[in-house]
């Protein structure tokens, strides 16, 4: 329910996966096959002779050194910029606000409901429950609406379908007394907790 | 085969349409629940995006260390270019082999991290009232335990394997006491029925040969 942005990763992890395959192969045959390697000695000498003119070309007016080497400075700190700005957007999306909404009767003023409401009524309603290991609550904006993920530890054996309904029960009580429908996403999920945890004999 | 998939198709399609149904207007839930059972890749991108912060990072030190006028930390950019340039000769073919290997199997990891679907060992519950995705993990401890008791075994008899389109029940029977094939294939079957995960796998039940001793 994040708002991780999968299609940029897709793309940008393509990128950078296929260069170092390319990199990663060409080291492989140049170290194997000589005819690769007389290919690259005229290459890249190639390349490196026609750098070599246009850092040449550029040359401060009456000082030595290119001024080729700033603007390259330059987009590496771009490149790192860009690469904190991504990582920055991974796992993003969590958000404290159950409901933001103005108040529409007389007095002045908005409503606001904290994530904590939420939290806490459903943490409480299935602490003391012996099929659960465990229980998590958060609340997401998904595409600047609040949504809620509830995410349920059972013991091993503890049929899912029945944890669904208790908590579809959970949360029509909740939707009941905050008086606004928020979107659930349930994930019944299995974890080390629940892996060490002894299994239900007895229902 | 075709025909399997279409149903499959129509399956997943199914839970996504009621819930969005019951649920506020405006948030798609099929949308999330796709991104739900699928895997967002950001543990990839981070590793990526660290990677080529660091390389940046060490172009722009030996840059800086070069411009500045001190000798090099580890090698300045001139040289590094000449060696380059130069390259199956001055490193041992053995060693430039091998960083060759290395660099094509991180860069082969990233490509296919991309490339591939990257579907979550999970699947989703058929409920009207809200959205659920289950762990595989879970189905497979629920199941054995359907499996378990009608084999009449201990837990350690039993094993289950979830995948997306099958169940696979291996069961390690006590010796000298017969346990019934089909008693475990439907009492699995009808849990699995009662469960109704999408999409719905198919359901192998294994019988050990060798049985298990004071069990």
């Amino acid at each position: 329910m994040t708002s991780t942005p999968r299609l940029l990763n897709r793309i940008l992890l393509g990128i950078l996966g296929l260069k170092l395959l390319v990199v990663g192969v060409l080291l492989i045959l140049l170290a194997a096959v000589p005819a690769v390697a007389a290919w690259w000695h005229s290459w890249s000498k190639g390349v490196s002779d026609s750098a070599a003119a246009v850092f040449e070309a550029t040359q401060f007016p009456g000082r030595h050194g290119s001024w080729l080497w700033i603007v390259l400075a330059l987009a590496v700190v771009l490149l790192i910029v860009l690469m904190v700005a991504w990582i920055a957007q991974q796992g993003k999306g969590r958000t404290d606000l159950l409901l933001a909404a103005e108040d529409p009767g007389g007095v002045p003023g908005d409503i606001r409901i904290g994530g904590g409401v939420a939290e806490q009524a459903l943490k409480n309603a299935l602490a003391d429950r012996p099929d659960l290991a465990g229980a998590t609550v958060a609340i997401y904006s998904v595409k600047g609406q609040p949504a809620l993920k509830l995410r349920l530890h059972p013991r091993p054996g503890v049929a899912p379908q029945a944890v669904a309904a208790e908590a579809a029960d959970l949360v029509d009580a909740l939707s009941e007394v905050v008086g606004l429908r928020t979107p659930v996403l349930v994930h019944i999920a299995a974890g080390a907790r629940t892996r060490f945890s002894r299994a239900e004999r007895v229902r | 085969m075709s025909s399997v998939v279409e149903q499959h198709n129509e399956a997943a399609g199914e839970p996504a349409q009621a819930g969005s149904g019951a649920h506020a207007a405006g948030i798609d839930m099929r949308r999330v629940l796709q991104r739900e059972t699928h895997s967002s890749r950001a543990v990839a991108a981070l590793i990526a995006g660290s990677l080529v912060i660091v390389l940046c990072l060490y172009v722009l030190l030996e840059s800086a260390v070069r411009a500045v006028g001190q000798p090099p930390w580890l090698i300045d950019p001139q040289t590094a270019a000449e060696r380059i340039t130069a390259l199956p000769s001055g490193v041992p073919p053995l060693l430039l082999g091998a960083a060759g290997a290395v660099i094509a199997a991180v860069g082969l990891f990233f490509f296919l991290n991309a490339v591939l679907p990257g579907r979550r060992a999970r699947h989703l519950l058929h409920d009207p009232r809200i959205a659920v995705v289950v762990d595989d993990e879970v189905i497979a401890a629920a199941l054995a335990r359907s499996a378990r008791l009608a084999a009449n075994v201990t837990q350690e008899q039993v094993m289950v394997v979830v995948s997306q389109r099958q169940v696979v029940v291996n069961v390690r029977p006590t010796s000298g006491v017969p346990v019934s094939e089909n008693a475990i294939l439907h009492a699995v079957e009808e849990e699995l029925q009662a469960m109704g995960p999408v999409p719905m796998p198919q359901v192998t039940v294994n019988l050990s040969t060798s049985g298990v001793v004071g069990a």
